[in-house]
């Protein structure tokens, strides 16, 4: 499988978890706090996908160790900011990451497509 | 939606989050209430109980698989740290893994005794429901009378609480057939015995109902050891036929490597075919005790139940047979569990010494805790900056433990080697107390109990060193390495750790102390024969052979002229045992003694005849032991079966039978007045149950009118242990058939007979030894930091002029003072202990004045000089040196 020069950097990247993939991609348009992540992906799953605060607060604490999120410093502006609550952005590596991933998972359905194992191709 | 759900839900969260690590929480607990909070909400406006319901339970779903993970990569982190600051101070990381692993080693090694001796079951279905049966005359003080033919056949009739009751008793047979004639250990048994203790045979089958008819032919099973050294594992052997008692005996089994109890034994029998057992007069006779008896409980009945029940019927044979259980003996059966009876003997040697295990620990702990105390004064700092940098109080306290156990593992494993490579050691010792002791090893049990003492131990020593950073995390970056409030409480802390440290020892070493002087006391005591020179071998003559008294006299006759005959014997005897002889010493007094009647002295109504020794000899034995002859004259070659019955008796039975009179020429009978004999000679006193088993009445029979003794003594001019072989071959020459075994020169004997104490001495006086080591090198430790840390004080002391003579004196008095604290612990502590050593000492009160006093000078002298370095080194403190490094 060909790689990247944007992958190149991120060495022996192991392929994500579902959930830390769907973090990062919540994350993708724009810093969130915790629970609007929780909702985003719930949105836009339709369900499917439905993280707890349990789980959440885990894969932000590994991504915040990976360096691939970090704490957002910039806040929403007055009226629309939670004061509670701690916002989180997409690091240029995390965004990397995520990019990789999922240039991943395309690869893996393009093999799937090879091997005639979809009925209907406008699925993918 | 009910307002005072919001806080009760919040609080369940709340509580929930605690499973989580600290250092999460504090990083996300608030906002993953608020998380929570939100979706909680959402989830009700939306879909009412059900998403609530569901809410939690994805929640709940969630923090439980987060928090291991995030437990595991904390414990990762800590350990990694741990590790890299061990090997940073390996000096410290050694000196506690080794302390550690002599506390834990100690208390592991003793602890598989314990297990494999006290604490485990017995290893044979049900076990528990297994008991020993023991036929006693109180009254006379026998413990253990034995059992009759008759009265095994009665109990197993009449008793309603037993599920079985077999007979067993011990006997040397020669078996022929493999070699030389070898003497086995014989058990000889009821057919159903092992059916009894549920053990099914190797190969072949045990015993059947109908070997024990009488005249069914003869058959043998092998113990696994005995097949396994004699034949080699002969897989062929069932099957094979041995002569034994002049008949042919065919091995039908073999037995799997089971412990045997209450002996280890080469081969068994069953009652049928032992000629002694299957005698008429023994079969008849009621008074003809010899078996002991072992039975199965019922399932559901009770030890005391059974105990009840077989008084019962102990009360109806006495009533029966007045005459067979007369009321001044005191007749009465007693039931106790096999398990206990098997280690009753062991038991308060194994208690004491897993107490002084314990004690060792206990030192080793505290002086662990010493050695960190002393590294945290250099840790502050970094612990100060850690906590600065954002690592939580419950966080460092975890690294703190983590550290202490990953040491108390260390040191367990360490421990664990050493307990290991000690268990063959304690094995011997432990056989000289029970027949269990071959069920010792290290297992599951055993690695449990390291794993929890390691885990214990860094609880104990971890949580004072982490209770002290607690008190000090704060000041660590204000004061630096010498706080001084911080110091002052670390010091106290530490001198209360010295005063344990030395409270504790001072018991242990009372404790080998005292075994000490009680060791000492019985390598004293005169035993009443001469044991230099002596060489002593078990001589077996075919009964069948040699079944007359003229018969056996001949044979001894021819042996002992031919074994005199040799170069170097000045003179031989036989006789049925030989004082201090390890079977001599297992069987005890009541295996030699019987009652005997004095001529002309009636027994009142109900009145017991006394009970004395008896020991067959022939007229050298005296000579040959050394023992003196008191009065009257020795057996001589004109005392034969034909001539006029005789005995002498030895000095304590004159005391207590003829105190004021002559007893020479008195008349007794063994056999209730059917044969009298009359006493020709008085005898020194000879001790030949043990070293700390007072002389008790005893006679001596001719040998050639008495039993057929099997003991052969060799007195010898030079070292007797070299013509043991010479001796062998003297004997075959004389009959080729005779079994020799058991050679053993009578200094070995007496060595052997203090084996128990000795290997109990030495353990407690190791730990002792340890214990003191400990003590001392705490001490001066804690007094080299107290010099180190007030240098400036004593500087400025010196400055105003102080002299130094002054300045050693206050160390050297600060050090006497805690040792002088720890010592009155000790001493109310060695005192409270008392009970525990009692039992095990000869000769010495548990209380000695004289061991209490050379211990506390030891102890003190030992913490004056542990002192005395650091005392020197700050009398020599330069006062310029001393205010210049502030």
């Amino acid at each position: 499988m060909s790689r990247s020069r944007d992958a190149a950097e991120i060495p022996m990247q192991e392929p994500l978890t579902p959930a830390m993939f769907h973090v990062l991609l919540a994350l993708a348009d724009g810093e969130k706090h915790g629970y609007a992540i929780l909702k985003e992906v719930a949105r836009r799953t339709e369900g499917k996908v439905r993280l707890s605060a349990g789980t959440l607060y885990g894969i932000i604490k590994r991504l915040n160790a990976e360096d691939w999120i970090v704490e957002s410093t910039k806040r929403p502006v007055a009226g629309l900011d939670d004061e509670r609550r701690r916002y989180y952005r997409l690091t240029e590596r995390g965004r990397r990451v995520a990019m990789n991933e999922a240039r991943r998972l395309e690869e893996l359905v393009a093999m799937a497509r090879n091997k005639k194992l979809f009925s209907k191709p406008e699925l993918a | 939606m009910n307002a005072t759900q919001l806080p009760f839900s919040k609080r369940m969260f709340r509580a929930l989050l605690r499973v989580l690590p600290a250092d999460f929480r504090s990083d996300y607990g608030r906002e993953m209430e608020h998380a929570f909070d939100d979706q909680e909400r959402e989830a009700r406006d939306r879909s009412g109980a059900v998403g609530v319901v569901r809410v939690w339970w994805e929640t709940l779903a969630g923090i439980f698989t987060t928090a291991p993970r995030e437990h595991w990569e904390m414990l990762q982190q800590d350990v990694g740290y741990a590790l890299r600051t061990m090997r940073k101070n390996l000096g410290f990381t050694c000196l506690a893994v080794l302390t550690l692993a002599l506390g834990i080693g100690a208390n592991t090694a003793i602890f598989s005794v314990v297990h494999g001796v006290l604490l485990r079951p017995l290893p044979y279905p049900q076990g528990q429901q297994l008991v020993f049966i023991r036929q006693q005359a109180q009254k006379e003080g026998i413990d253990d009378t034995g059992f009759s033919v008759h009265e095994i056949e009665d109990y197993r009739q009449q008793n309603q609480s037993l599920a079985g009751l077999v007979e067993y008793h011990a006997m040397s047979f020669i078996l022929y057939g493999h070699g030389d004639p070898d003497r086995v250990r014989t058990a000889v048994v009821s057919a159903n015995y092992f059916d009894l203790f549920g053990v099914n045979p190797l190969m072949g089958r045990t015993f059947l109902p109908d070997d024990d008819k009488l005249g069914s032919p003869p058959v043998l099973v092998l113990s696994y050891e005995y097949w396994k050294n004699k034949f080699g594992a002969d897989p062929d052997i069932v099957g094979k036929t041995f002569e034994m008692n002049d008949k042919v005996h065919t091995v039908v089994g073999v037995l799997p490597p089971v412990p045997q109890y209450p002996v280890e034994s080469d081969v068994y029998m069953p009652t049928s075919a032992c000629p002694f057992r299957s005698s008429k007069s023994m079969i008849d006779n009621r008074d003809m005790r010899m078996v002991e008896a072992f039975g199965r409980l019922k399932p559901g009945v009770s030890l005391s139940q059974a105990g009840a029940d077989l008084a019962t019927v102990a009360g109806r044979l006495k009533a029966e047979y007045p005459k067979s259980y007369p009321d001044s003996m005191g007749y009465s059966a007693i039931t106790t569990a096999l398990r206990d009876e098997l280690t009753h003997e062991a038991r308060p040697t194994l208690l004491v010494l897993l107490a002084a295990a314990a004690f060792v620990l206990l030192i080793a702990c505290a002086n662990v805790a010493n050695l960190t105390l002393a590294r945290m004064g250099q840790r502050e700092r970094e612990l100060a900056v850690r906590s600065a940098l954002g690592a939580g109080r419950s966080r460092l306290l975890r690294q703190l433990l983590t550290e202490s156990f990953l040491l108390a593992l260390f040191g367990g494993v360490l421990g664990l080697v050493a307990a290991y490579s000690s268990l063959s050691l304690l094995t011997e010792f432990a056989l000289r107390l029970t027949p269990r002791a071959h069920e010792i090893r290290i297992d599951f049990g055993v690695l449990a109990f390291t794993l929890i003492a390691a885990l214990g131990t860094s609880i104990v020593f971890g949580t004072i060193s982490a209770l002290f950073s607690r008190i000090n995390l704060s000041s660590g970056l204000k004061e630096g390495s010498s706080g001084a409030g911080a110091g002052q409480h670390r010091n106290r802390v530490r001198s209360v750790l010295i005063v344990s440290q030395i409270a504790f020892s001072f018991m242990l070493l009372i404790g080998a102390g005292l075994m000490l002087r009680s060791l000492y006391k019985l390598q004293q005591v005169n035993p009443g024969f001469v044991t230099q020179h002596v060489l002593a071998m078990r001589t077996t003559f075919s009964f069948s052979k040699y079944g007359t008294n003229e018969q056996f006299a001949e044979i001894v006759k021819k042996l002992l002229d031919r074994v005199q005959s040799e170069p170097g014997v000045v003179s031989a005897a036989v006789s049925s045992g030989y004082p201090l002889e390890p079977e001599v010493i297992s069987a005890g007094s009541n295996a030699f003694s019987g009652p005997f009647r004095i001529q002309g002295r009636d027994l009142g109504p109900g009145e017991a005849p006394p009970i004395g020794g008896q020991f067959s000899v022939s007229p050298g034995y005296l000579q040959t032991l050394g023992i003196p002859l008191k009065e009257g004259r020795n057996f001589t070659d004109t005392d034969t079966p034909k001539s006029e019955l005789v005995v002498m008796i030895n000095e304590a039975m004159k005391r207590q039978f003829w105190p004021n009179e002559d007893p020479v020429g008195k008349r007794v009978s063994g056999d209730n007045g059917e044969h009298w004999a009359t006493i020709i000679g008085v005898v020194g006193d000879v001790r030949e149950f043990g070293l700390n088993h007072a002389p008790s009445p005893e006679f001596f029979l001719p040998e050639s009118q008495g039993a057929n003794p099997s003991a052969l003594l060799i007195k010898t001019a030079a070292e007797p242990g070299s013509i043991a072989r010479q001796i062998t071959r003297a004997i075959h020459e004389v009959d080729p058939q005779a079994a020799v075994t058991h050679a053993m020169t009578l200094e070995q004997a007496r060595y052997e007979s203090m084996a128990s104490p000795r290997v109990t001495t030495t353990l407690l006086g190791l730990f002792a030894a340890l214990a003191l080591l400990i003590a001392a090198s705490g001490i001066g430790g804690i007094m080299a930091l107290t010099v180190s840390q007030r240098v400036r004080e004593i500087g400025i002391r010196i400055a105003l002029g102080a002299q130094p003579s002054g300045i050693l004196k206050m160390i050297l008095g600060h050090g006497l003072l805690l040792a002088s604290i720890g010592l009155a612990i000790g001493v109310a502590g060695a005192l409270s202990l008392k009970g525990l050593v009692k039992s095990l000492l000869f000769g010495v009160a548990p209380a000695d004045p004289v061991t209490f006093a050379v211990v506390a000078i030891v102890l003190g002298g030992a913490a004056l000089l542990a002192s005395y370095v650091p005392a020197r080194r700050a009398a020599s403190i330069d006062p310029i040196d001393a205010l210049r490094m502030e």
